[in-house]
């Protein structure tokens, strides 16, 4: 399931997180949240940022014998 | 999970901004030029300020807090808009709306995305945590 998670601090402070997105998809969708607030201070991405989106998933496993 | 941002929070709208202020109980004051803070309220006439004092207390809208003898000034910069406040003890602001104005900062912020977030088609979810607010935005 996607999901933007935003955690607003009782300091006022914003820390966003994406999950369930694959590639750049993330970037995208959670870009109006920064134009909205203000300047992004720090960014980590995370494993699932790297999956290409074309890539095939294999649905069998190579038997040897 | 695929990242994680952290923003500086920049007040761009004054609409979601006086929201925040009905749900705190503070009276937003459209067009008031000075606001209170430690200064301005020593009792001085304030034709007899000197002229740093008068600049520091200009503001474009003030935001009156209940129980609090300090008021916070909205000053218009560029494209956003900055609080200006007086956080020393007497004035009383700290108690009602954090420190560095955290709590108003953090009823503003939930204000404005949860109004995005519904005109682009979100599903929301808030709740309480602990230090703060959690929305998680689905689609």
């Amino acid at each position: 399931m996607k999901e933007i998670v935003v955690d607003v601090s009782d300091a006022g402070e914003v820390r966003i997180e994406t999950r369930g997105f694959t590639g750049k998809a993330c970037l995208k969708e959670s870009q109006f949240l920064k134009d909205l607030l203000g300047k992004e201070t720090y960014q980590q991405l995370t494993p699932a940022y790297y999956v290409n989106q074309k890539q095939q998933t294999k649905k069998y496993l190579t038997l040897c014998g | 999970m695929s990242h994680i941002s952290k923003i500086e929070l920049e007040i761009k709208s004054l609409e979601d901004l006086k929201a925040a202020c009905k749900e705190l109980g503070l009276q937003f004051c459209d067009g008031q030029d000075t606001y209170r803070w430690y200064e301005n309220t020593r009792g001085i006439d304030p034709a007899s300020l000197p002229e740093d004092i008068k600049e520091q207390s200009r503001c474009d809208h003030a935001i009156k807090v209940p129980g609090a003898r300090y008021e916070i000034g909205i000053v218009k910069q560029d494209d956003h808009y900055e609080l200006r406040w007086d956080d020393y003890s007497t004035g009383g602001l700290v108690k009602k709306i954090g420190e560095n104005a955290g709590l108003l900062k953090q009823a503003y912020t939930v204000q404005r995305i949860k109004k995005e977030a519904r005109i682009k088609g979100y599903r929301i979810n808030q709740k309480k945590v602990e230090h703060g607010i959690r929305l998680v935005l689905s689609a």
